[in-house]
């Protein structure tokens, strides 16, 4: 198992923003973690990369134990994640970007610029690698961050919402670039709330409501499951159908 | 333009900037402007160390008088006390600086932004206040160097220009150093922390680490340039080394000529320094004043046209000019 996550509890005062949640990623899955808004996702995903400490609960990256460990040691192993809203360093350019995350596993520059020009090639920015990040438009910014977190060199790749704020036509490009890691060994979760996306994209998902994983398995499956149409459209809205 | 015509005119222009800091002590005999040139130097050493970890790290230090007070300080004190050479007390004044950087950073590098700021102000001033009550480091009088050169290991001169010439090679020096760091794992990262130092430590940079890092190689040089400093003028007290204004300068002439860039520093050295010589030859003693006024227009002039100082005007206003008209 490469990741598994076991009754972590997230409070802020009184409120549990993650109630309890379990969750196991295995090697070459791409898992998705869905709910709807507002249902836990990104304080769970804070947890997982190190950005929030748990108030209860523990997490083991291949059997060593990440709970409390700070976010550049979760890089260390191989955890690496994208962010909801793009955090790419604006004044530096693309490849300036990307070697950043290239020297993690290369000291030297020459080496650290060779890594991160493979990324470029393989993510498809390679013609924008001396622009400025800022010069780029939303979806470039999210293909920059992933370029950067694959750099890294990851096992585990955590894509917070990466396709939100794209269009189709962008939507179907960044899916392509999701099985192309996938199909590199690389595990992925994806935090989604577009539910239509995951299900064509993930193995395995994972439904997320008021802090707790209401069902787990296969797409398909899980979309029929009472409780997930409940979380997603509420029980007014089934009342009034039925 | 080529690329080998950038490189040229990039090399070209260097090397003009070189011979002609290198020929003006020989070209320019009259002292008080030979004396400006050193200052002009002093200042650029200072900023430039200020730049590693305000420029590139973007840890706007408001505290460096700290450093360079324990860099001032030191080669004097051991002359005072103990009638030992000044430039021993250089590597001492270096050791205390990189002390003070681990121990005031350690705490204050957790803040980000103003805090941080606010906090490096705070610890400079409350050893500003324990040095002027303190006997032993010459309290509110200061101290003073050997007023003649006992031996060539008191480095004390009548002319201005052997100081030059030592300003200039630890200037020299010091932009190597900065040179090195920007190309290397360094300077990626410390660029990376100051865009954005959440997304950096999500791709492995040791951000606090980095910082401190940044913070005591230029910690241990703002030491150096306050040697230099006690060395060349010969006496220090707590306003001239520890004073706020020490910080302020440093930090207006790398923003005047571009922070986080590599001869940004020196520009701004190079451009200041003597325009503060001329309101204070202007206005005689009533001059202090009128350098706060000055610093004061420059921060709103910068802030307000061009944060990226006088080397971004140049990169991105200035360069495209004669792009088009070459087309």
């Amino acid at each position: 198992m490469l990741l598994h996550a076991e009754g972590i509890t997230m409070k802020f005062g009184g409120f549990r923003a993650v109630d309890g949640a379990q969750l196991e990623v295995h090697e070459g899955e791409i898992v998705g973690l869905i709910g709807p808004n507002g249902a836990g996702k990104s304080t769970l995903f804070g947890c997982l990369v190190g950005d929030l400490k748990p108030s209860a609960g523990r997490i083991a990256f291949q059997d060593s134990d990440v709970t409390d460990r700070s976010p550049e040691e979760h890089a260390r192993l191989g955890i690496a994640r994208t962010f909801q809203v793009p955090q790419t360093f604006e004044d530096l350019t693309v490849l300036d970007n990307v070697m950043v995350g290239a020297f993690l596993r290369h000291r030297r520059a020459s080496d650290a610029r060779a890594a991160a020009e493979a990324v470029l090639a393989f993510t498809g920015l390679a013609g924008q690698a001396g622009h400025k990040a800022r010069s780029l438009g939303t979806p470039g910014r999210k293909r920059l961050e992933i370029a950067r977190a694959l750099a890294t060199e990851p096992k585990l790749l955590l894509l917070d919402e990466a396709l939100a704020g794209l269009n189709p036509v962008e939507i179907r490009r960044a899916i392509e670039l999701v099985r192309a890691i996938h199909a590199r060994g690389i595990t992925l979760v994806i935090v989604e709330h577009i539910m239509e996306v995951i299900v064509t994209l993930a193995q395995r998902v994972i439904v997320f409501n008021q802090g707790r994983i209401i069902a787990s398995g296969l797409p398909r499956t899980v979309m029929q499951d009472p409780a997930v149409i409940e979380a997603y459209l509420g029980t007014h809205g089934r009342r009034s159908a039925g | 333009m080529t690329p080998a015509a950038v490189r040229v005119l990039r090399w070209g222009s260097l090397g003009l900037l070189g011979a002609a800091l290198l020929a003006f002590p020989l070209v320019v005999t009259n002292a008080y402007y030979a004396r400006v040139g050193g200052l002009v130097l002093l200042s650029a050493i200072s900023a430039s160390a200020w730049n590693i970890v305000g420029g590139y790290a973007g840890q706007v230090s408001v505290g460096h008088s700290m450093f360079f007070g324990a860099g001032a300080y030191l080669p004097l004190l051991l002359y005072n006390q103990w009638q030992l050479p000044p430039t021993l007390g250089v590597p001492l004044g270096m050791l205390v600086a990189l002390g003070l950087a681990v121990l005031v950073g350690t705490p204050t590098l957790r803040l980000h932004g103003h805090y941080f700021s606010m906090a490096t102000i705070g610890a400079a001033e409350l050893i500003r206040i324990v040095v002027s009550n303190w006997e032993f480091v010459g309290a509110a009088i200061g101290l003073r160097g050997p007023a003649v050169s006992r031996t060539v290991w008191d480095f004390a001169f009548r002319s201005v220009v052997p100081y030059y010439y030592l300003f200039l090679g630890v200037l020299a020096v010091l932009l190597a150093v900065t040179w090195r760091l920007e190309r290397t794992r360094i300077g990626y990262y410390l660029r990376a922390v100051k865009a954005g130092e959440r997304a950096a430590r999500s791709l492995g940079v040791p951000a606090r680490r980095y910082k401190l890092y940044a913070l005591m190689v230029s910690a241990a040089f703002t030491a150096l340039a306050g040697s230099l400093y006690a060395l060349w003028i010969g006496f220090v007290d707590q306003e001239s080394g520890f004073g706020i204004l020490v910080s302020v300068e440093m930090i207006i002439i790398t923003a005047l000529g571009g922070a986080g860039s590599l001869f940004g520093p020196l520009i701004g050295a190079l451009i200041l320094i003597p325009l503060q010589n001329l309101t204070n030859a202007l206005y005689g003693g009533s001059g202090t004043g009128l350098t706060f006024l000055l610093y004061g227009g420059i921060i709103v002039l910068i802030a307000r046209f061009e944060p990226g100082g006088l080397i971004e005007l140049w990169q991105l206003r200035v360069r495209p000019l004669f792009k088009r008209a070459k087309r």
